[in-house]
């Protein structure tokens, strides 16, 4: 299937070693990507403290790109970038004369967004357009003997209304399903539904932090091998700010924390390199060992 | 319609510990969870204790833990969560202590209503006879009123979990409330104490207490609206709101983000220096650093002339 | 023990209206409340509150429509005062905070609302009574008063006649407290849950009415019960007049609207008792849907007046009924809303005769407002609108009148051990039954049924007695009901058993009530007396208790200032 691809800044910044094994992944089961490369930042819900109408009519903008290009269909792989889209979309799909009030502010552009768009995130994309029994059958190196504690972040669960839930319950439950698509075993804890506490790490740490502990350590507690999420702004948090947070906490945590393409590339014969797993901060040495991926 | 209920329960006077007591009703086509367990307790098992009065989602009393997330009971059929499991599980709200069974003390919750001065300030000589007023800002502020003071979102709020002193979706619903209100002659004066820690800054946008709000206030987008309030009306010396600023700058001028730009304007300088070099090391024995110089898209000035044309 | 001078039983409006009046005069109040304030059934007025606030109307045309719409029963002093002091009351609302939807110049908006002549009832959407109800509280807490919240009273404690305080269980510990007081104003609400179904909440068990009584006081024109036009089959959920105000009609099976039968002129927006009628005579007359009920239409308002003005009412449907009210029309049958009957009160809101006379029985020192009192404002049927209003203005003078009343007397004494034993003997005897015994909830369920069957919209006088012989056979039995929960941490099945006990107490009263009026009057409308008979019964009937301790049945005139009955239609 064909999509507008909207990578968001973070796979390329933030997690770098996100962007290729996104797009190693994707032309592996046969997604294929169109880089948006004019779209802009969605604003990231920070925007939205600024002015909601600039947000929506940056997003209109993207998704008029994506029109312009034939493409209904913007495939992400921010958590956030999705949120705040999904929510747009809703907003003007919703209201047709909002709609038209925000087509003016592109009018300079030339653009128009008709409100023929859907949104969507490569973990739904995996399980409703692809579906589970064809990931499975691509899988060449099951991760048999791994415990995974699924992250999910906010934005690919809140608020359900904007984001499909009424078609699609069950968004709620994607991780584990392919956590054990592709033969490891999932583990429930408190805290998968939970916030990462990125939004607020550079404003209040020390509450951010904690949130950072709680996570991980009940996936610990929970006899987790390793975390997966979907979410790169949920991966900085988890990963990059675990040593901090496991210092505040005073208890050593040390929870490999895995993007969920890392994980599906890792089981579709990818290797180490190629799904930049040495690139973390918390090492996923034992993650390499236990599932034998190629080190490359 | 046979359901099964796996309430949580405890008594401290008696118990050492809670536990769990299953439950099974009968209800008949929109039967709600409320009803479920007022059958219980009218007929099963009168040792259960709750609040709920209205059945109509409108007092706010019943409150609870339903399959994990905080909603009335009286306002949830059945039939909506089916689909969530064979067993329905209520608990008592989250981030309150229990009383019993699934009764909490809000005494928290009240008096964090209370810190945000929850009541009408006018200011100068009183109308002669009712204020005039726009209706729509009336019906602004009609959606925060909604709020039954249920408790919902507080049970689920993310932050409270981590820090008991934020104010917590609801007293910032209400803030909003008498924030936005024309009629009062303290905005500025609420804006201030509203910016301060624990305050409007503290919430982490997970949506939580959108999800829960049974009454569609949606405290986050309240909180959202106080910001863009705050920065408006000038204040803007906090980390949050150099946040926004350095953010809005950066897509302003490039159309994406840059990251190292935003740290920058966040932390301050030289702060940002000593906060976040130890990132820095570790990030580049990693190869993780973000592109240190920043690109934009190439079309990044029809983004400007975005911002221009919204006054951004 | 606990001292104020003033205080408030009941945390509605009609409670916070009185607190909040009292303290302002300058008096140490406090409020006792079963339930939060704000969990308060004042919550769930959806529609609005009716004052003469409106460009071209006048409280005069307000206080005809009123006494018109009692049936002739109000007292026509105290409907007087209702809507001459009504738009002040407004006004000093809007000014606390309250919202209020707006017109184009910025003024409080109104909407039609049934048996009114002008348009004149101001709403906030269709949470009227929850916005009012939380500022009231907001203003409570700018000005610190005193709340004990989640207190159940099981006593009015009196010497010699005189209200000298009260005895209440603390619900979360169990604990027993005592007050002492020189006024009490009593402001509990309604008897909803004595009705099965009704649209009153759970807590709504008549306990100021049982708890005045009890005191000596009398209960006027208990029979006048009010069945709302429209509530939900599945749970008996209000669904606003506010949608008929805005334009919905009422259809039968056959898509008629069969108002234009009954009321040419007002048709949907005729009183409450015609419509209730009318939706029961063409069930009766085999026009129903879904057996028992007729169809509210607002299909026709369009998606923006229901998103923007009814949302409540969109949301209960899609609800508790799988409607989506802009699709198809709602299924609603009458069902119990309101007692237009209370505790008898001057227009201060005293229980006793002030003059001295004794012309009714009453308590000295109690006072009384809001559903529990009856003033009386709404006689024989309560215009819609009129309930939020007599909250707050009878709240208010209540308040004034306790705190007057308060500053004219000394202490009166209380046996602080009698009261608290005679509760712990009580509880002890409860907990003292076997456990397996009979539930509270199953003779509450069979009264409720009982009081649906009985004295509902029409009445006759085989089902009456028949309903009344059923409730004083289940008074006979509450010394046999029994409780799981022995513990006394918020033991809610301890209160199932004290709250049956007064809703008993308070469902005798409706019926003796109901066989002693032999005519058809406002809500009471009597299928063997069809007729209004001004001649014998334009007169109010009061219950109270006798020496030896029997309810027992009186009389009272009516109050008629400028308007003489005349035949009601609309």
């Amino acid at each position: 299937m064909r999509y507008a691809f909207w990578p968001g800044c973070v796979s390329r910044g933030g997690t770098p070693e996100l962007y290729p094994a996104v797009t190693a992944v994707a032309a592996k089961v046969g997604m294929e990507l169109v880089e948006l490369d004019q779209a802009n930042c969605t604003g990231a819900g920070v925007l939205g403290e600024r002015n909601d109408e600039l947000v929506d009519t940056l997003n209109a903008r993207n998704f008029a790109i994506a029109e312009q290009q034939g493409l209904d269909t913007l495939l992400t792989i921010c958590s956030t970038c999705q949120g705040v889209m999904s929510s747009v979309n809703y907003k003007l799909r919703e209201r047709p004369e909002y709609l038209a009030k925000i087509n003016e502010n592109l009018r300079a552009e030339g653009l128009e967004y008709k409100g023929t768009v859907r949104v969507t995130h490569m973990m739904w994309a995996i399980v409703e357009e692809m579906g589970l029994d064809e990931l499975k059958t691509m899988v060449v190196n099951p991760l048999h003997g791994i415990k995974v504690a699924p992250f999910y972040g906010c934005y690919v669960l809140r608020p359900r209304y904007v984001l499909g839930f009424d078609e699609h319950p069950d968004r709620g439950q994607y991780l584990e399903k392919i956590v054990e698509t592709l033969g490891a075993e999932p583990i429930d804890y408190e805290g998968k539904w939970r916030c990462c506490g990125f939004p607020i790490m550079t404003i209040n740490e020390s509450n951010g932090l904690r949130m950072v502990a709680n996570h991980t350590q009940a996936a610990k507690d929970k006899g987790a091998h390793i975390m997966v999420t979907p979410c790169p702004l949920c991966h900085i948090s988890l990963d990059e700010f675990q040593p901090k947070a496991s210092n505040a906490a005073g208890r050593p945590i040390n929870m490999p924390v895995l993007h969920l393409p890392q994980m599906i590339g890792s089981a579709l014969g990818f290797n180490v390199k190629e799904m930049g797993l040495k690139r973390h901060i918390i090492s996923t040495e034992p993650f390499i060992q236990m599932s034998g991926v190629s080190r490359g | 319609m046979s359901t099964k209920l796996d309430v949580y329960r405890f008594d401290p006077e008696t118990d050492q510990d809670p536990s769990r007591k299953q439950y099974e009703v009968d209800l008949p086509e929109y039967g709600t969870v409320l009803e479920g367990l007022l059958e219980v307790r009218d007929a099963q098992d009168g040792t259960l204790s709750m609040r709920c009065s209205c059945r109509s989602a409108i007092c706010g009393s019943c409150s609870m833990k339903i399959n994990g997330q905080s909603r009335l009971a009286c306002k949830t059929l059945i039939s909506q969560i089916e689909h969530e499991g064979e067993t329905i599980t209520v608990d008592p709200m989250g981030n309150m202590p229990v009383i019993k069974d699934l009764v909490v003390d809000m005494d928290s919750f009240w008096d964090k209503m209370k810190t945000v001065g929850p009541y009408l300030k006018p200011e100068g000589p009183e109308p002669e006879r009712e204020n005039l007023v726009s209706n729509d800002s009336m019906m602004r502020l009609a959606v925060a009123m909604n709020c039954i003071m249920c408790g919902a979102c507080v049970s689920d709020c993310t932050v409270l979990e981590v820090d008991k002193s934020f104010l917590g979706p609801a007293a910032l619903a209400k803030a909003f409330r008498f924030a936005a209100d024309p009629r009062d002659g303290h905005t500025e004066e609420r804006l201030k104490s509203y910016v301060e820690p624990s305050g409007i800054w503290d919430c982490t946008r997970c949506n939580m207490c959108v999800q829960a709000c049974p009454k569609d206030v949606e405290p986050m987008e309240r909180i959202m609206d106080m910001r863009v309030m705050a920065i408006e009306s000038g204040l803007t010396d906090s980390r949050g709101a150099r946040h926004v600023e350095g953010f809005s700058n950066s897509v302003k001028h490039s159309g994406l983000l840059d990251e190292f730009a935003l740290a920058r304007k966040t932390f301050g300088f030289p702060k940002w220096g000593f906060e976040l070099a130890p990132f820095g090391i570790r990030r580049l024995l990693r190869r993780r650093l973000p592109p240190i110089i920043h690109k934009g898209i190439s079309t990044a000035k029809r983004v400007t002339r975005i911002f221009e044309r919204l006054g951004v | 023990m606990r001292q104020h001078d003033v205080i408030v039983i009941g945390g509605g409006l009609a409670g916070m209206r009185a607190a909040q009046q009292a303290q302002a005069m300058g008096a140490d109040v406090a409020m006792i409340s079963k339930i939060f304030p704000t969990r308060s059934h004042s919550a769930a007025a959806q529609g609005g509150i009716n004052a003469a606030v409106g460009v071209g109307d006048s409280w005069e045309d307000h206080a005809y429509d009123t006494v018109k719409g009692s049936d002739y029963l109000g007292d026509q002093d105290a409907i007087e005062v209702l809507c001459e002091e009504g738009p002040a009351d407004i006004i000093a609302l809007e000014r606390m905070g309250v919202i209020f939807n707006r017109n184009g110049e910025g003024q409080i908006d109104m909407r039609a609302f049934g048996g009114a002549t002008n348009v004149r009832t101001c709403y906030v959407a269709d949470q009227t009574g929850q916005v009012i109800l939380h500022v009231m509280w907001e203003q409570l807490l700018k000005s610190g008063l005193t709340v004990y919240s989640e207190r159940f009273v099981t006593e009015l404690l009196q010497e010699d006649g005189r209200i000298s305080g009260c005895v209440a269980l603390e619900i979360p510990t169990g604990r027993i407290e005592i007050f002492q007081t020189r006024a009490i104003v009593l402001a509990t609400g309604g008897i909803g849950q004595v009705y099965y179904p009704t649209t009153n909440g759970l807590a709504v068990t008549g306990d100021g009415l049982a708890l005045a009584y009890r005191a000596g006081a009398s209960l006027m024109d208990m029979e006048m019960i009010q069945h709302h036009p429209t509530t939900l089959k599945a749970n008996g959920v209000l669904i606003t007049e506010g949608a008929r105000g805005e334009g919905a009609y009422l259809l039968n099976s056959v898509g008629e609207r069969f108002m234009e039968n009954y009321a040419p002129n007002m048709k949907e927006l005729a009183s409450r008792d015609v419509v209730s009628r009318a939706e029961t005579m063409e069930v009766r007359a085999g026009r129903a849907v879904d057996g028992d009920c007729v169809l509210l239409d607002l299909r026709h308002l369009g998606r923006d007046l229901v998103m923007t003005k009814l949302t409540q009412i969109f949301e209960l449907a899609r609800d508790y009924a799988g409607t989506n009210v802009l699709e198809e029309p709602l299924p609603i049958r009458p069902g119990h809303h309101y007692i237009m009957g209370g505790i008898k009160t001057d227009v201060d809101g005293r229980t006793w005769d002030p003059s001295g006379q004794g012309r009714w029985k009453g308590a000295e020192g109690l006072f009384a407002a809001g559903e529990t009192a009856n003033v009386s404002v709404h006689g024989g049927n309560r215009l819609g609108g009129n309930s939020l209003l007599d909250t707050v203005v009878f709240g208010r003078r209540s308040g004034a009148g306790a705190v007057e009343y308060a500053r004219s007397v000394g202490w009166a004494s209380v046996n602080e051990n009698a009261a608290i034993n005679g509760l712990e003997s009580r509880i002890k005897d409860i907990f003292s039954r076997p456990s397996d015994g009979l539930r509270a909830a199953t003779l509450r369920r069979q009264m409720g049924t009982a009081m649906n069957d009985g004295i509902a919209v029409f009445r006759n006088e085989e089902g009456m007695q028949k309903t009344l012989a059923t409730i004083r056979a289940i008074k006979e039995r509450l010394p046999e009901v029994s409780v799981h929960n022995k513990g006394r941490l918020f033991n809610t099945d301890l209160l199932s058993v004290l709250e049956l006990d007064y809703m008993l107490d308070v469902a005798e009263s409706v019926g003796m009530g109901a066989v002693t009026r032999k005519e058809s009057r406002g809500a009471h409308a009597r299928e063997d007396f069809p007729d209004r008979n001004d001649e014998d019964w334009l007169k109010h009937i009061v219950v109270a208790r006798s020496e030896d301790g029997q309810a027992e049945v009186g009389f009272l005139p009516v109050t008629m200032t400028k308007w003489e009955p005349i035949a009601r239609t609309y």
